[in-house]
């Protein structure tokens, strides 16, 4: 556990946008990256990869905005990818089922170039 | 009559006591004897014996039954002696017709039992009631009393049958005044007419000591028995806690031999308690350290202190006296011994008579030198609660910690406020603690969520005033127990209900993951209730795999 304080980032990378949650994935937090998801949604981006590597610490209200970003992208039928998870992290989604919602990558680049794959 | 009697299979080891009992009106018939004093440790089951004896009689028909309890009674003489009276009229017509109905409707005039008491054939007893009733309107005290006391002698006499007066705590009738309290003294010794009549044989219960203190009027002493009420054996103890334990649906766990009940002494009331301790703090598998805590919860907070207290209170009412008897008898605990008056009335605040009167109070009462643990456990927790001020939980931990077996182990407590994510200074409490000892990060990462979880869902919902959660950490070389307390509503509903992922999309709620969480992470979630505050512990071993080389 590293820091507390929460932030979320992002990028566009073609037609996929990067989201960066650093620090601990709680209501707060959680709610900002759903925003930040909206956001690219709202533009039209039906690609989004949640690069986990800044992620210290998650509750079940982070993980519960979490599930609201897959049913978002469910609704257009869009893609959530998720990379750089720790071993804790991966296995607490997939204790909770969660991970058959989305695509896991070891890394942020694993996960670029199989969307690209897709867009063919 | 009290109606609440236990089961019969329930009232266990008390047949001897309960047959010979019922033989007193034989025995009496032939001036062999025929009053009993029925003596013992408070809640050894006096009452209870008396309530199967009164129900015994009342089903076999042949020797009327007639209860009285003095502890509930007004002791104002005219209000007692009317009391009195209506409820041996009531207890009477209600075993000749077999309806106990009639004995509880206590708001029913007695006037509407005319009908009934004349179909029976009773003339009598409507002349009583009209004696009584003249007594009462002439406000004739004595002859009220008169009335009253002889009017199961009088039944017995007119109809044949043995009328068996049971008067329990008794010693409180030593408190009937005229007008105020303390007017008068010895009204009891009015039973001794009762007493010496042949088809009314009494059976009288009380406090031990207290009794004694009543029985110094020879009238009751010489035509009296005392029948001493010990304590239920071992195993009988063992089967009673047990079977409270299976009708409140409570489980013990394998291999729980509930050694520790010896500490109750055979003591009907207390095992009782303590399986209601184990009851109201949602135990479902007891196990011989809950047991122990049930216990801390009964002597600190529970039914067993409640009953105490409420002894403490009737002997002394003003709040400051009864901080000073408490500081008194902790003193005399912890000391096992009685000092001198002078250093105890300076401790305790009370001048040197008044200490000495306590004393021989306590000295009769035999509740000390009968190495009375309980008792004295409650005067602890009173002490350390009333004097010292300590925190309930605090209390319960110093009584649990003189019977627990010392372990290898160390302790963290913690206590953070219900504000927004001071979650995370507990988190990071638990990744040094787990540093210390060189856990793996991944473990402490599932510790951290798992009480991310459960701070949370006290914050959320418990509703508490006091705006705090106390958190232990107690680290053992095989496990690591945490445990969240706080003040508020129960441990909420909805973390303990999981909803598949794939309804939680369809839905709005997106929410209801805590308890799935918690109980995967952990090897085991116990959550407890003691008084308002609830108590989840979470507890997760440390397999080698887990301890970084």
């Amino acid at each position: 556990m590293k820091s507390a304080q929460f932030s979320v980032t992002s990028r566009l990378d073609g037609d996929a946008a990067v989201i960066y949650p650093k620090g601990y994935l709680n209501n707060l937090s959680g709610k900002s990256m759903v925003t930040e998801c909206g956001s690219y949604i709202n533009q039209g981006i039906s690609k989004i990869v949640v690069n986990f590597s800044e992620t210290d610490l998650i509750n079940s209200i982070g993980i519960s905005m979490l599930l609201q970003i897959i049913e978002d992208l469910r609704n257009i039928k869009g893609t959530i990818c998720c990379t750089n998870m720790s071993k804790f992290l991966r296995e607490t989604f997939e204790m909770l089922g969660l991970i058959k919602y989305m695509v896991v990558f070891p890394v942020e680049s694993d996960a670029l170039k199989y969307l690209k794959a897709r867009k063919a | 009559m009290p109606s609440n009697t236990i089961a019969a299979d329930v009232f266990l080891n008390r047949e001897a006591e309960l047959n010979y009992l019922k033989s007193l009106p034989k025995l009496k018939g032939r001036a062999l004897g025929g009053n009993v004093y029925l003596d013992g440790a408070k809640g050894i089951g006096k009452t209870e014996l008396l309530k199967q004896l009164h129900r015994e009689l009342f089903r076999e028909g042949q020797i009327v039954p007639f209860y009285y309890s003095f502890k509930t009674a007004n002791l104002k003489g005219a209000y007692f002696a009317k009391d009195y009276f209506t409820r041996f009229v009531r207890q009477y017509i209600s075993f000749l017709k077999k309806d106990p109905s009639i004995e509880e409707n206590v708001a029913e005039p007695i006037s509407r039992l005319f009908p009934a008491i004349i179909a029976l054939g009773l003339h009598w007893l409507i002349d009583c009631i009209e004696d009584f009733q003249s007594h009462a309107n002439k406000n004739d005290f004595y002859w009220q009393l008169v009335a009253a006391t002889s009017v199961p002698v009088v039944a017995a006499q007119r109809s044949g049958m043995p009328v068996v007066v049971m008067l329990d705590d008794f010693d409180f009738a030593e408190g009937i005044y005229e007008s105020s309290r303390g007017d008068t003294h010895g009204l009891a010794s009015l039973f001794g007419v009762s007493m010496q009549n042949r088809l009314c044989p009494h059976i009288i219960a009380g406090a031990t000591g207290a009794l004694k203190a009543v029985f110094i009027e020879h009238c009751l002493l010489d035509m009296t028995e005392q029948l001493r009420l010990g304590p239920l054996p071992e195993d009988l103890a063992v089967s009673l806690f047990r079977s409270h334990l299976a009708n409140l649906e409570i489980a013990s766990a394998p291999d729980t031999q509930l050694a520790f009940l010896n500490t109750l002494r055979g003591n009907p009331l207390y095992i009782r308690n303590i399986a209601k301790a184990a009851w109201k703090m949602q135990k479902k598998e007891l196990t011989e350290k809950d047991l122990v805590e049930c216990y801390s919860f009964d002597v600190s907070e529970g039914e067993t202190a409640s009953y105490w207290s409420s002894i403490f209170n009737h002997h002394v009412m003003n709040p400051t006296k009864r901080k000073a008897l408490l500081k008194l008898l902790w003193r005399i605990i912890e000391n096992q011994e009685m000092e001198d008056l002078g250093r105890l009335a300076l401790l305790s605040g009370f001048n040197e008579v008044e200490v000495g009167a306590i004393r021989e109070a306590i000295d009769a009462s035999g509740i000390i030198g009968d190495n009375n643990v309980l008792f004295k456990d409650f005067i602890r927790a009173s002490y350390m609660k009333e004097i010292e001020g300590r925190y309930p939980r605090d209390v319960r931990e110093k009584i649990e910690k003189k019977y627990l077996p010392e372990r290898e182990e160390s302790c963290f407590e913690l206590v953070i406020p219900m504000s927004s994510n001071a979650e995370l200074v507990v988190a990071k409490a638990v990744e040094q603690i787990g540093r210390n000892i060189d856990l793996d990060s991944e473990f402490l990462n599932q510790l951290q969520l798992a009480l991310i979880e459960v701070c949370i869902n006290a914050m959320e919902h418990s509703g508490s005033y006091e705006k705090k959660v106390f958190l232990k950490f107690t680290i053992r070389p095989d496990e690591i127990e945490m445990t969240i307390e706080s003040s508020g509503r129960p441990f909420s509903l909805d973390l303990q209900t999981e909803i598949p992922v794939e309804e939680k999309l369809r839905m709005g709620m997106k929410r209801g993951w805590g308890f799935k969480l918690v109980s995967s992470i952990m090897d085991r979630v116990k959550v407890e209730r003691a008084g308002d505050r609830t108590k989840v512990i979470l507890t997760k071993k440390i397999r080698n795999n887990e301890v970084l080389k």
